[in-house]
Parts: structure tokens; sequence; C-alpha cells
């Protein structure tokens, strides 16, 4: 069997260097701890605790990723298996026990030396670990557990989930920005404390500048995705995201970046460039995608399907004016609360209250115009899938937009079957053509 | 006088009958179905036949396995661990780690002086137990028999690492699809078990002398990739499947003479074989 | 010759069908406010005269109409939970209040809220650490509570009404606390199995019929003669939740299950609401840090930049050692409800605290419906075989 490399979706020039950047900030992190500069494992924690570490230039390095670049690389089984051994459940998130098991290994074994088997440099023994309550529970009880494997300590940021109608109540926000300002004026004493030097409190300013302004651009990016045909296709979206998301290296340079992409999608859209060739269907994506086989989306381009919007987890926040707000520390806060809340009112209004990030999948069908859902429940990352069977059922119901789901897993990457799931793409489209009369029969435009 | 051990479990019945010296006098092995309350009779019957004993021979009977609690003749109830435990500590007097593989369930335990200290078990995933080896036999067309020897001629390592059987199911057709050799297939599949009750085992900490029972331990594909997978030798007994009825017997002959020695009355049930019903 | 409708009797008779009480309050006018976790401080309905009523799960019931609301690989005590509502078994409830006490009850709320039509609906944000700003962030989250409330109500949620029901509900806290003293003796005077009749019996009724429950099944089992048959096991089992007879029968077949950290169980029972000047302080002062709940993260010195592996353990599980003690207990049993995450990343920390204090432990894995029974009934056997040598 021949297999041509086709690269049907036309990526975005400006993507390369964005994409590129997640890997040499990667290297030259390594680097530097390699010179002695203090490491520090986090988690994504939306724009909260990072820009507070980035100020203070700590290196920071990111188990959840490394937990899919070891399953991606394969070494992950053996971390999986030595946390079976130490007596973790099954069941739980397989980037915990990944990290579980790799902790294990690096301590118990190698007394602290990075195990040789462990890819693109490792992870070396942090200074301390900052966990963060949002998105799941795993998430701060797996940093909790490291403890057996290393005497680090741990700070779980809090992060406030406030009830949809409950939010409208008078002075629930300034409650929540309370919380949120005091708690991160607590851990930058932490963070003093544990690398010996004091905060630069103009730095922090820039830097939480920088941030909104850099996720305002990007966020401006994905708007233009709604323009007919779709000039950037998800593909562009994971590759470009982490500079914003996680604030890898330079934000100045990374702000020159976006906004480079900012012309070229905007220049695109002009010219009615799209980024696959022929687009038949637009669709949404939820929620993470299957990283290890993203050349799964080329073969769906050649059918035709361009997906222009995914991922609500790791979209910008709706932009807010924040000028007014001199604390960089509630700027911070309040940045950050609006990845969630930005949607509150709208699906207050709506009545859309069945899950946090499941009202925006509303909003991604009706205004990037999406013909269908691809839908990935991920087995033992129940935070990424609980919300999906609510999301295909408020999407059929409120906008006559089918869904279709494909299963898979985080960490056991066999578990997703591309040539099942192209087996089931022929059959959706048939569904997607029959709800595009359904929704034109009802009046809405797409 | 004699005891006897009945061990009843998902798949096979076994009645083992021994004598105070621990000589064994009688073994026999029966496939379990679902009448298993009318079936331990039957075997208790032949068991006795074989040995030229009558019933009101017997001092002390213990059942184990699944089916324990519905042997309405057996004087107590021990679970399979503590069985096996002792079962296998009085042919392998060094033992410290029991792996046992049956058809639906999975076992390791830890043994000190033949007694069980820790146990661990696999009874809710079928990729785990010999369930998977049947089941990817039957996909493959061969014979469940069989699959040991055909593993033993493999020249290539293959990774079949799906984490349920109905997957496995998949991957195995489509890895012969696209042209991998039987053997090779074989192979692939026993490693994926052996790697998968490996880490059950690591659960408890792997130590030697460690030995292998249950209805895969005569699968010699499985013995081998055992042995691979934990990174140390396996000791086997002749009669993998005897195991727990022979330890539940021996375990009988300790309860009787500690009460003997004792001077305790041990209650013991009435030794008639009636056929169980579902009242009794 | 027991009185039907007393004590231990009574609290079976009520364990069989939970309903039965509410259902007469309701016909008599009274509003009835459903809540699926211990964390929701149900003093706040006491004290404007609503009857709190906490839902459960069933395990003979199968699970069929969740499915379209949460997915298979899910918290199944939460599933099962859902499931009932979505079988219209919680109609008679005028309302719900759900918190954020872990991912499955903050998913299902959502799911609860948009499902059904109850006509109030309240959810209490928590936050994870016992921090001083977190503390007073739940503090704002129960003032958000009462103002639903008194919009619900049309009354206001005096500091007086507060107190009172406080008063209340700590009086019933010291008598299951009393009660359990009563699994001091050897052998204990009240089975596990009893005492989960009772709780069960006790959330299904209004605060003070409660406590006259519980004052009845104490003078009862204190006085009888004849009690349970003394086993060598002494068993505790730490779980998010056992609230079931079937599965504590499967324990008791072979063992003295004397102390059952669980929800369900003590849990909702250890401590007392201290009085403050505001009472929401007090609240949400015991609710925040005095349930021995796995989701809440405990650290030896708060914001501590020091680690210490032992003094970890002791200031997240150090409660256990008094109880291993004065109960004398000789084995403990880590329950795990299957895709719980809390308590499933507290296993192996546990296992290492309790072979400190040493206890021997095993850890066992259900799935909170009636096939869990027999692989649990091997298990436990096993574990007692191990033990009692």
């Amino acid at each position: 069997m021949v297999v041509e490399k086709k690269r049907t979706i036309n990526r975005l020039k400006s993507m390369y260097p964005l994409r590129a950047k997640v890997n040499e900030t990667y290297l030259k992190s390594i680097e530097a701890i390699q010179a002695g500069k203090p490491a520090v494992w986090g988690m994504l924690n939306f724009y909260y605790g990072d820009p507070i570490l980035k100020a203070m230039d700590i290196e920071v390095v990111y188990p959840e990723n490394y937990g899919a670049i070891a399953a991606a690389t394969g070494v992950a089984q053996q971390y999986l298996d030595r946390a079976d051994a130490e007596g973790f459940p099954t069941h739980l998130c397989g980037y915990s026990l990944t990290t579980l098991g790799y902790a294990s290994r690096m301590m118990k074994e190698l007394n602290g030396e990075i195990p040789p088997e462990a890819p693109f440099g490792g992870m070396p023994k942090p200074l301390f670990l900052m966990s963060s309550a949002a998105i799941c529970d795993a998430r701060y009880k797996w940093f909790q557990a490291l403890g057996r494997y290393m005497d680090v300590p741990v700070w779980p940021l809090e992060a406030p989930l406030p009830g949809i109608k409950e939010f409208s109540i008078e002075d629930y926000y300034d409650e929540m920005v309370k919380l949120g300002v005091k708690h991160l004026r607590d851990f930058v004493t932490f963070v003093e404390d544990m690398v010996g030097k004091k905060m630069d409190w103009d730095r922090l300013d820039k830097t939480t500048g920088l941030m909104i302004e850099v996720n305002r651009v990007w966020h401006e990016v994905n708007e233009l995705r709604k323009a007919r045909p779709c000039p950037m296709h998800s593909r562009d979206f994971w590759s470009a995201m982490p500079a914003a998301l996680f604030l890898a290296g330079d934000l100045e340079d990374s702000l020159r970046l976006y906004q480079d992409m900012y012309k070229e999608v905007k220049d695109r859209v002009g010219n009615h460039v799209s980024a696959i060739p022929d687009e038949k269907y637009r669709l949404v994506f939820a929620e993470l995608p299957p990283w290890h086989s993203l050349a799964f989306f080329d073969k769906l381009a050649e059918r035709g399907w361009n997906f222009v919007i995914e991922s609500v987890g790791y979209h910008p926040p709706i932009p807010l004016d924040l000028s007014r707000v001199s604390d960089p520390l509630e700027r911070i806060t309040k940045f950050s609360l609006q990845f969630l809340v930005g949607y509150y009112e709208d699906a207050r209004k709506q009545n859309v209250l069945g899950g946090t990030t499941a009202y925006p999948y509303l909003k991604y069908a009706r205004e990037w115009k999406c013909d269908g859902a691809l839908l990935h429940p991920l087995i033992t990352c129940r935070s990424a899938s609980t919300h999906l069977p609510y999301v295909a059922d408020m999407l059929i119901e409120k906008m006559n937009v089918p869904s279709l789901s494909i299963e898979g897993d985080i960490v056991d990457l066999r578990l997703f079957n591309p040539e099942d799931a192209l087996a089931k793409a022929e059959p959706f489209e048939e569904t997607m053509e029959h709800y595009k009369k359904m929704r034109r029969q009802e009046g809405f435009d797409w | 006088m004699y005891f006897t051990g009945v061990d009843i479990g998902s798949t096979m019945t076994k009645v083992v009958l021994i004598d105070e010296s621990d000589n064994l006098l009688s073994a026999i092995k029966g496939p379990t179905g679902p009448e298993h309350r009318q079936l331990a009779n039957e075997v208790m019957r032949q068991s006795l036949e074989q040995a030229g004993l009558q019933i009101d021979d017997i001092s002390y009977i213990v059942a184990t396995g699944y089916g324990r609690l519905n042997v309405p003749f057996a004087d107590s109830q021990i679970t399979e661990l503590s069985c096996h435990a002792r079962g296998v500590s009085s042919l392998f007097p060094n033992v410290r780690t029991a792996i046992d593989i049956g058809g639906q369930d999975a076992k390791c335990m830890k043994i000190n002086n033949g007694k069980l200290t820790s146990f661990v078990m696999n009874d809710k995933c079928a990729a785990g137990t010999g369930r998977f080896l049947e089941v990817t036999a039957a996909t493959l067309g061969v014979r469940l028999e069989d699959m040991g020897d055909i593993a033993l001629k493999a020249t290539k390592k293959i990774q079949v690492s799906s984490l349920c059987t109905i997957f496995a199911q998949q991957e195995v057709v489509t890895l012969l699809s696209r042209g991998e050799n039987l053997e090779n297939i074989v192979a692939g599949l026993h490693d994926a078990l052996a790697n998968r009750i490996a880490a059950l085992a690591r659960r408890l900490g792997i130590e030697p002398d460690l030995v292998l029972t249950g209805g895969v331990a005569k699968n010699t594909g499985m013995v081998k990739a055992m042995k691979e997978s934990l990174g140390c030798e396996l000791l086997v007994p002749e009669e993998p499947l005897l195991t727990g009825a022979l330890g539940a017997a021996i375990l009988a002959k300790e309860t009787y003479m500690k009460a003997v020695v004792v001077g305790e009355d041990l209650p013991t049930k009435s030794r008639r074989l009636e056929k169980a019903t579902f009242f009794s | 010759m027991l009185d039907k409708n007393k004590g231990l009797s009574k609290a079976r008779e009520i364990y069989l069908n939970r309903l039965q009480r509410v259902k007469e309050l309701k016909a008599a006018g009274k509003t009835i406010i459903g809540y699926p976790c211990i964390y929701v401080p149900v003093e706040m309905l006491t004290a404007l005269d609503l009857i709190p009523y906490q839902t459960c799960g069933d395990i003979k019931e199968p699970v069929t109409e969740a499915d379209r609301a949460l997915p298979s690989s899910f918290c199944p005590v939460m599933r099962n939970c859902l499931d009932c509502a979505l079988k219209n078994k919680n109609d008679f409830l005028d309302g719900m209040v759900t918190i954020h006490s872990c991912d499955p009850q903050e998913k299902t709320a959502r799911v609860w809220e948009s499902y059904t039509s109850y006509p109030y609906f309240h959810f209490i944000d928590m936050p994870i650490t016992v921090r001083p700003e977190a503390l007073e962030y739940f503090k704002s989250q129960l003032n958000d509570f009462k103002k639903t409330l008194e919009t619900f109500t049309g009354r206001k949620l005096s500091k007086d009404k507060l107190e009172s029901a406080i008063k209340f509900h700590n009086r019933q806290r010291a008598l299951v606390r009393e009660l359990y003293e009563l699994t001091k003796p050897s052998p204990p005077c009240i089975s596990g199995t009893e005492i989960i009749q009772v709780i069960e019996a006790l959330t299904s009724l209004p605060v003070s019929e409660g406590n006259d429950l519980l004052t009845e099944t104490i003078n009862e089992v204190k006085s009888r003669t004849g009690g349970l048959e003394k086993k060598p096991a002494r068993l505790l089992i730490w779980s998010s939740i056992l609230d079931d007879t079937d599965i504590m029968q499967v324990f008791e077949a072979k063992a003295n299950v004397v102390m059952s950290e669980s929800c369900g169980v003590i849990r909702a029972y250890r401590g007392e609401v201290k009085f403050t000047a505001n009472p929401l302080e007090g609240l949400a002062d015991y609710y925040l840090n005095e349930i021995t709940c796995a989701r809440t993260f405990r650290q030896a010195t708060i914001g501590e930049t020091r680690k210490d592996y032992t003094r970890d353990l002791q200031s997240r599980f150090g409660y256990l050692k008094g109880i291993v003690e004065e109960w004398k207990i000789n084995g403990a049993i880590m329950l795990l409800v299957r895709y719980c995450d809390p308590f499933a990343f507290e296993m192996p920390s546990l296992k290492d605290y309790f072979d400190s204090i040493g206890v021997p432990s095993t850890y066992i894995e259900y799935d909170y419906t009636v096939g869990a029974l027999a692989p649990l009934r091997t298990r436990i056997e096993a574990f007692l075989e191990t033990i009692n040598q």
C-alpha cells in the first residue's frame, strides 16, 4: 500500500514560528535547569499562577504536557505500571499515574536523578509543586500524592467555580475576586520564600499586561475563523495556542507572532482562502485532541471537513476591559475568572445550565456556523469528557447540530482507532446533510 | 484419618482427598457448569470412589472457591486465596509469591510460612485473566490448548496493548490484515496478558520463590511470557489446577488436628450427599 | 417485645422506605428540600422550617436513565442518584441544594438542574483548601445561599432561628457520637448494619424527630441483652460512601465493624458547629474544616515551605489514631468507590499511615451495584484470614 504524504490542510505560515516556540522554550528551559536554575512543576492554571512564576523568572515544567509526550513516545507504560505497583487505582487520570510512576522511579530508584529513558530531557526534581483546583479534583490531589516520593512543598491554587444562575447574585463576583487576590498575594509570598528573592512588581505588571494583550489578539484571530470558508483549521489552533495558554517563551515575541497571525488570517478572509481545498462541512471539536494522531484530521479534510473551532478549555477568555484596574493581582484574578464567567450571562439567558464548559459550544455552533460536532471522550480523563453527552444533547436540541463521538484516552493511545473513526465519517456526513435541511426549515441561517 | 478439600472455581471443580500424613488419595476435576451445587456431590462421590472410602470416613471438609457457599456437606469455608497459599507451600516450601491465573480471575498472594499475608485480585477485567486468551484464540480460529505452543514459535516481538479484550480482538484482526504472522501475534497476546498480571503482582512486591498455578499455568507460552515479564524464575506444579483443593484439604486437616489437640468441639455437617436444593 | 414504631425497629422500617415520613410531611403542607452531599449546611434549611432530605442512591437499582447525561466511567453513586431523580423518584421535592464538594457532585448538580424543574435550586461553591481567604469565600457562599433561601421562602433567616437550628443539629451529632460509644465494648452492643439503618433514617427525618429516634435507640441498645456475636476482627471501614446494609452485612458476616468513617455513617457527625457572632462563620468553619472527606486539601502547616511526609500524613490522617486506640481496632478496610478520584489518590498514603500505626489494612474497590457483593466477600474474607492468625 503506498501512502502519499498529502498536506490537505492549508497550514498558516505564521503558525510555524509559534509552534517552534514551544520546543525552543522547552529546550531552553532544560538548559537553564541543568545550569542550576530552579524548576517548578506546574499545571494548566488558566492565567492565574503562571504570570507570577514568569515574573519571577522561574522555569516551569508541566507534567500534564509531559504525560502526553510520554504517551506519544511509548514511554508511559512503564510509569503507569509503576504507579499501579505503588497502589494507585487504575481508573485515575493517565497523566497523574504517569507522573507518579515517574516520580517513584526518579526518587526511589535513581536518588533524584532524571531517568535515562525519559524523553526530551525528562523532568527534574522540582523546587516546589504548583497545582490548581481548576477543571478537576485529580489535579490538586495528584500533586499532593507526589509528596510520597518527594519532600517538596505543594501549593494548590484555588479556582472558584460558580453556579451559572448563582453568579448573578449581588456581590457574588466581588467575593470571588476577593478570594483570588488574597490567595495570589499569599502565593507570591510563598514563592518569594521558596526562591529567596522578592517579586519585581513592575515586572509583574508588565507581564500581566502582555499576557492579557497576547490573549486578546489571539481571541481576535479566532473570531476571524467565523468567515466562510474558514481560513484557519483547528490543527493550527492547537499548534499555536501554547504561547498564549502557558505563556511559553518571551511574551513580547509571542505578541508579535500572534499579530502576524492576525494579519495572515485577515488576508485569507479578504481573499476567501480556505484552510482546506473544498469546505463542505464546518465542524467543532470537543475536547482534547488526539495529539499523537493529528494526521487523522488531514484525512477528514480530504472529505471536505473543515474544523473551524474547538476545545473551549484551551480558548482565550472573552476579552474584558481591565485598564482601570491598577493592582496586577486583581487584573490576573479577573482575567483568569473571565475564562469561565465570560459566558455566564449568555448561558443564564439561554437557560443552558448543564455544565460550565458546555454553553460555549452552543455559541460556537451558532457563530462559527457549524454543521456538526466531533466529540472525543477520553476514558481516564473524566473532566474533559463528562460534559460531552450534554453538549451533544444541547446542540441537537437547540441548534439541530448533530454530533459524532469517537473514544480515546490520554495515555492509552491504542484506544483511539482512526480507521474506525474514518469509517464513521461517511454516514455522519449524511446526518449532517439531513440536519442542514432541518435547520433551513426552522429558519437558522446556516 | 482423612480430609477433603473442595474447590469450586468458576470454570472447574476440584476435589482432593488426603490422609493425616498429607498423602494424596484422590484428586478429581470436572467442569463446574451452572449447577455447581449438584456437581459438588457428584465430584465428591467420584473422589470417594477413587480413594475407596465412604463419606463418613472423612473427618473434616473445607470448601473453597467462588462456589464455596454452595457445598452443603462442607464443614467450613475458607477463601481460595488462603487455600492456594497453603497448597502451594506444601508443594514448594520456600514459596513467597504465588500467582494463580484462572479462566475468569487472576490472584496474587504473598506467603510466609504457608500462610497468606497479603493478596491482590483481578476478577473484573477479562483482559487480565485466561479469558483473554480464550477470546482471542476464538478470533484467530485457534484451539485454546494450542495457543502456548504457537506462541513459542514466534520470531518477532509484537506489541498488543489494548486495555480491553474486545479491543484486542479488533487489534488482532488488524494485525492479521497487515500481514503479521500468527505465531508472532499469539506471542504478543501472551506478552500482553503476562504484563498485566505482572503489574498486578508488583502491587504486592515480587519475592522468590515464585509459583504459578491455575489453568493458564499449563500453557508453556504463558509460563515463558510470565518469566520475562516478572524477570525471574517461575515454579509450576505438576497439577497446577489442584493447589486450591489441596490447600483446602490441608487446612481441613490442620483445623481438625488443632481442635483435637486443644480438646475443642468442632461443628461438622451431616455426612450425607443429598441433592442440593435452593433451600438447603 | 419491641414496639414496632420505636428505636431500632423504627429505623429498620424507615431504612426500607425512606420516603414515608417526608411524604406525610409534604401532604401536611411542609416544604421538602433535597441535598446529595453532607457538605450542605442543613441547619440553614431547618432554620427556615424546611425539611432537609438527603437524596441517596440504591444499589439494587440498575442505572438506565442517567446514561443520556453522564458517561459510564463516572462516580457510580452520583450516577445512581441522578438515575433515581430522572426516574421521578424524587418528584416530591420542592427543591435541591447542591455543592461543589467534588467533581461528580459539581457535574451532576449541573445536569440535575437542567433536566429537572424544581421550584428551588441552589448550587454552593466550595474552595479546596482551608486557608483563611478560602474560609471567607465559603462564608460568602453560605451568605448567598441564605439570600436565595429567603427569596424562596419569603422569610428572613434570622440569627436566632439559625442558632436554634444549629443547636438541634449539634445535638444530633452528639447523639450519633454517643451511639458510636456503644461499639466500643467487645462484642459491640450495636452492629454496623443497625447503625446504617439509623443514620439513613435520620437523613430522611426532620432533625428533632431524628434526635428522638436516636435517644430511643441509644436507650434500647444500652438495655438489651444477648447482643452481637464477638468476632476476632474489629474493623474500621474508611470509605467515601457506605450507606447500604447489604454491603455492610458482607463485612459483618465474619467481623465486627466498630467504626465506619464514611458518608452514610459517622462522617457527618464527628464534630460540632461552634457558636459565633455571625452563625454563618461557625457553619463555614465546621463544614470546611471538620468534615474528613478526601476532597479537602490539608497540610501540616498551611502554605508550608518545608515538607515532611510523616508530618503530612499525621495532619491528614492523625485523627484515625485515636479512633483505632479507643475502639481497639485491629484491621482497616479502605473501601473505594470506583472512579472516586479524591479517595483514590489517598490510598497509598493512607496505607502508609496505617502501617505506621501498626494496623493491617487492605484496599477493596466496589462499584455500588449488587454485582459488587460476591467479589467483595472473597476479598474481605481473605483479608480477615490474613489478620486472624
